[in-house]
């Protein structure tokens, strides 16, 4: 009988402990696993916006809590214009809008209509909007679909009914799914006159892109520059706390549930008292009794962090149809947040298992052979 | 120190003593026994003399107060290995069979063989050899609750044999079993002697039970008092 034999064995003839174990090994899995997958999520859709620019990199406002809430103003913008190696930088203001039930964040840009090629915008029907007309839009081509507007027809945002001109693509969804406006207009409605919340830059060929950010951020340390998600994790003050509170909740639900875990675990021990000085007395070495309690504690790791996997992508589904979060959260489930969601209940298993798994090893057999 | 120093008798217990309490309660008080390989000793004596305390001591489940012990060679006043000798050395078997319920009876008698010396693929067929010995083989995939007394001691002497120790000690092994169940205990005892050339310490407080040893040592306040052939004891 191979010692995984008998560890299945053992958790199997308590069935409803086990389960239970498992459960909340499970639980709190699915916690981490689910904070993960949103905070990545939620990390790679706001990353999208970058994208929406087809630049270089992006510059933003260094130290902002959320990157919308970047401003920066002329001044500035002429200052990244004016850096060498810089080709082409659009200002860009972005703001978001609740045009309806379905839609409580849509996103809403604000450009100069002679920044849309260089941008990466397509018009694909109608026309641009004039540069300082007030009650023109353009619809991305997923967002005019999902609304059911076409040019011509009428729409509400930005504070007011505007005319729809055109119909706009640029390749990214998260971009699609927006409305761009006159610079100007959205400006003033948003009471921001002159500033935009982004810089998309395109450098000239042959320059290192690194390097024309560095000597940015060195010269404008007011500003900080964003090429990937990972930077852009970095410079978005709340989805550091997001992270944060991802890592805070893996230590939590290691220490909280190794204490569960190591808790029931001296209950089956108290319960299994004369078994383990029975397997002492017949010639068990103390390691070999350690192995058998942890090993429990290892089976029980995997069945838990399987069903809080599971139970994460339920939990996920119901975030991503919260209407807060429709529309803004894309689940997205990197093999690091399996990985985490596999730790944490290993985590808790072993830890918990340890202590129990110790004073089994160390039972003296005599005593434990004559406990009722 | 030397664990393996060659002894010439499989067990020699020297003036042990065995304390409890501070002091306060003398268990066993400078006992003194050999026995010979292949031997079949009984200990008897009345309740509380010592007789499940030397036992325990020869199984280096306790170590003495004062004295030495040398089994097959180890001297377990500084055994380091306890588990190794005892899975090697001796097979164990008590007066309740504690056999674990969840198991099969198979699998009670291969959970004693973890970490032997025999390889894995042959641990199964010779538990089930084990339990034909003890005349059990078609019983192999019940559950101990599924057995009488006698059945289950059957199963832990099958046990206690699963390393082929050269000694087995058996404490009160019939205490709790019928008239009928005894005579096949008694039986599979014999035969271990006779058959595979055991060395059996038996501990009983059975006159009856006593009689089928080669030799009987009866104990009284922590010593042995008479140690003799049983016909020469007042069965």
């Amino acid at each position: 009988m191979s010692l995984i034999a008998l560890v299945l064995g053992n958790l199997w003839a308590k069935k409803a402990r086990s389960i239970g174990i498992a459960f909340a090994i499970g639980i709190a899995v699915m916690t981490v696993v689910t904070l993960t997958v949103v905070s990545s999520g939620l990390e790679s859709s706001a990353a999208e916006v970058l994208a929406v620019g087809k630049s270089d990199f992006t510059v933003a406002q260094n130290g902002v809590s959320d990157i919308l809430f970047s401003s920066l103003d002329n001044g500035q913008l002429q200052e990244v214009r004016s850096t060498t190696g810089v080709s082409s930088a659009v200002g860009v203001l972005l703001e978001t809008e609740r045009i309806n039930a379905a839609n409580p964040l849509f996103i809403e840009i604000g450009i100069s209509p002679a920044d849309l090629r260089p941008f990466g915008v397509t018009v694909v029907a109608g026309r641009p909007y004039g540069a300082t007309a007030s009650h023109e839009v353009m619809l991305g081509w997923r967002a005019a679909q999902n609304l059911g507007l076409h040019v011509g027809d009428r729409f509400k945002g930005n504070g007011a009914w505007n005319t729809v001109v055109g119909i706009y693509s640029t390749g990214i969804s998260y971009g699609d799914l927006g409305a761009m406006f006159p610079l100007p207009a959205l400006q003033a409605y948003n009471r921001v006159p002159g500033s935009v919340t982004l810089v998309f830059v395109k450098t000239v060929r042959g320059f290192s892109i690194p390097r024309v950010e560095r000597s940015m951020t060195s010269a404008h340390p007011e500003l900080t520059t964003i090429r990937t998600a990972t930077q852009f994790g970095r410079a978005d003050r709340n989805l550091v706390f997001l992270k944060a509170a991802a890592t805070g909740s893996t230590v939590l639900a290691i220490l909280i549930g190794a204490v569960i875990v190591g808790n029931t675990m001296l209950l089956s021990l108290f319960e299994r008292t004369r078994e383990f000085g029975l397997l002492r007395a017949i010639g068990w070495a103390r390691t070999r009794v350690i192995f058998l309690v942890v090993g429990e504690g290892i089976v029980l790791a995997v069945v838990g962090s399987a069903m809080g996997v599971g139970l994460s992508f339920a939990a996920t589904a119901v975030l991503e149809h919260l209407p807060q979060l429709a529309g803004v959260l894309h689940a997205n489930y990197t093999p690091g947040a399996f990985w985490r969601g596999l730790f944490t209940g290993l985590g808790m298993a072993v830890l918990g298992a340890l202590y129990p798994a110790l004073r089994a090893a160390n039972l003296i057999p005599l005593k434990a052979l004559s406990h009722e | 120190m030397n664990e393996s120093a060659v002894t010439p008798s499989l067990i020699e217990v020297h003036s042990v003593e065995k304390v409890y309490d501070d002091g306060m309660i003398r268990a066993l008080d400078g006992l003194d026994l050999t026995v010979a390989s292949g031997e079949f000793v009984a200990i008897t004596g009345p309740s509380g003399c010592g007789k499940s305390t030397l036992l325990h001591l020869l199984a280096a489940l306790d170590r003495p107060s004062a004295g030495t012990i040398q089994v097959d060679g180890y001297d377990l006043n500084h055994l380091r290995r306890n588990n190794l000798f005892r899975r090697e050395e001796i097979g164990l078997v008590f007066q309740l069979h504690n056999l674990l319920p969840r198991l099969s009876v198979l699998g009670n008698v291969q959970i004693a063989m973890a970490g032997s010396r025999r390889p894995h693929g042959e641990r199964s067929a010779y538990a089930k050899k084990l339990l034909g010995y003890v005349d059990l083989d078609h019983l192999a995939d019940r559950r101990p609750p599924q057995l009488s007394g006698g059945e289950r001691q059957r199963v832990a002497i099958a046990r206690a044999l699963a390393n082929d120790p050269p000694i087995l000690l058996a404490d009160e092994p019939t205490g709790s079993l019928d008239s009928s169940s005894v005579e096949a205990v008694l039986g599979l005892f014999q035969r271990m002697r006779d058959e595979r050339g055991m060395t059996i310490v038996l501990v009983t407080h059975d006159s009856v039970v006593a009689g089928v040893a080669d030799r009987v040592a009866r104990m009284l306040d922590g010593k042995i008092a008479v140690d003799s052939p049983p016909d020469a004891h007042d069965l």
